[in-house]
């Protein structure tokens, strides 16, 4: 791993239990400033759990997640000022259906942030025109297909000017025909320099856009490394299972 | 032959109506305990309609917090309790026990009353129809909005309600229609709202048919009205969505 860069998250010793579920088992990992990191794994290993630990939409119930130097866990932290920070996707979008795409993207930045109504609406046409849905400003989500509906989801997050981006498998709900305008858009984030962590079954894009990959099984970390140790020599039988049927 | 009997009986029994209705209606400006029953009415069920409507969303969100988070766990017992009372007992005897046994001891306007017991009452149907439209609203709305950094509240308010108040428009309205004919009892504490109205018309005239019927005919107006208003708005609000 890269030393020298600034870390920006750094989980040490991650728990989470779901009753008898050990979902998450002693997960530690460092993520610099910058760096794309890709989260593979079987289903079940708990990688969504961890993903969803790093902004506590799920408690852990262990362990700590410092992000900036702060540690997330601490009783103190107000989480949601640190939510600010940390843009999450979702799989199934899960835009606000009672708002218009150009409401949806500025509602936080304007009742968070207290950017006026003006300075939020340019920020987020920036942003849609950088998605090419500029002209989808003033539609519903009813009225958007599910490729153009994730990238408004991306435009939404990217609008509070976050700085680490999170996903959640976010081309698993899409028509095959649409998993490619939605990897442009993220892969365009990562050449920009945008720290992210991608959980997705898309292996071409984590061989691409990766500077990391972690693969996961049973709630634990069994390798990292840069793609190319990953996809072409794994060292565990785990990895290498499910390698041979994803590949 | 016939059609002269007929009309003959028909314009008797037309004088035999008008003289009753001008003996219901006319005489003694009768007609204005049904216009003023109907303002007592009106007041009784707006009144409680802003206090059923407020405690019901007061009481839905403790609930649903507590459903959502585990938090809350003394103000949802207390909740509990009170919409297992409320549930439980007519509407007669709350009013009846508001008025003999809490309020009128202290002097407090016969309206007043009726507005309070007519709005708690409200209130727990009201809760439970919100509770179940913020239910309703798939988790993942939720999610969106704390991920973004809106608090609890926050998103409830910008992203939970707007969309749960739009699925259960139909439910409270039906609430309020059966709100307003609830007020009917009132004549039990001694208010003169709209039924009673036309009741005391009755005891005066010893005639029923009249003025029951007009009073039945005003309480249909007013629902029917009611309805069309919330189907306006209804439409308003789903056109709002494309």
């Amino acid at each position: 791993m890269n030393i020298d860069k600034e870390s920006l998250i750094e989980v040490n010793n991650l728990e989470k239990h779901f009753g008898d579920l050990h979902a998450i088992n002693g997960v530690s990992t460092k993520i610099s400033k910058g760096e794309v990191v890709v989260i593979i794994g079987p289903s079940g290993s708990g990688k969504s759990t961890f993903l969803r630990s790093l902004n506590l939409l799920e408690a852990p119930t262990g362990g700590e997640i410092i992000f900036e130097g702060v540690n997330m866990m601490d009783k103190s932290v107000d989480i949601n000022k640190h939510r600010q920070k940390m843009g999450m996707v979702f799989q199934h979008f899960h835009l606000f259906p009672h708002m218009t795409v150009l409401r949806n993207i500025t509602i936080a930045p304007i009742k968070l942030l207290k950017l006026s109504k003006e300075d939020a609406e340019e920020r987020a046409m920036k942003l849609l025109n950088k998605v090419g849905l500029a002209d989808r400003a003033n539609a519903y989500p009813s009225q958007l297909s599910g490729g153009q509906k994730q990238r408004i989801a991306i435009v939404r997050a990217l609008c509070m000017q976050p700085d680490v981006m999170l996903f959640d498998e976010p081309t698993s709900a899409l028509d095959p025909e649409m998993v490619g305008e939605v990897l442009d858009v993220m892969k365009s984030l990562a050449k920009e320099g945008m720290t992210m962590v991608v959980v997705t079954h898309e292996m071409g894009f984590a061989r691409e856009v990766a500077d990391r990959v972690i693969f996961m099984a049973e709630g634990k970390i069994l390798e990292t490394g840069t793609p190319e140790e990953i996809f072409t020599a794994p060292k565990t039988d785990k990895a290498k299972q499910f390698l041979a049927s994803v590949l | 032959m016939n059609a002269a009997i007929y009309a003959a009986n028909f314009s008797e029994w037309l004088e035999k109506y008008k003289g009753r209705f001008i003996n219901d209606f006319i005489t003694d400006n009768r007609w204005k305990y049904l216009w003023n029953g109907l303002g007592v009415t009106l007041k009784i069920t707006f009144g409680a309609l802003i206090i059923g409507v407020i405690l019901g969303f007061l009481v839905a969100a403790i609930r649903s917090t507590h459903d959502k988070t585990g938090k809350l766990r003394i103000l949802n017992f207390i909740c509990q309790i009170y919409l297992t009372v409320i549930r439980g007992t007519p509407v007669v005897v709350q009013l009846l026990i508001t008025y003999f046994v809490i309020l009128a001891p202290l002097g407090v306007d016969e309206i007043i009353v009726a507005i309070c017991a007519f709005g708690i009452n409200s209130g727990a149907y009201v809760a439970e129809i919100v509770r179940a439209g913020i239910m309703s609203i798939d988790n993942g709305q939720f999610e969106a909005g704390r991920s973004l950094g809106f608090n609890y509240a926050q998103t409830m308010w910008y992203i939970i309600l707007p969309q749960a108040f739009k699925n259960i428009l139909p439910a409270l309205c039906n609430e309020f229609i059966v709100l307003l004919k609830e007020t009917s009892v009132s004549g039990y504490v001694a208010l003169q709202d709209l039924t009673k109205g036309g009741d005391i018309i009755r005891g005066r005239t010893f005639d029923a048919f009249m003025p029951l019927i007009a009073v039945a005919l005003i309480y249909l107006v007013l629902v029917m009205i009611l309805t069309k208003l919330v189907s306006l708005l209804e439409r308003k609000l789903r056109s709002s969505e494309h």
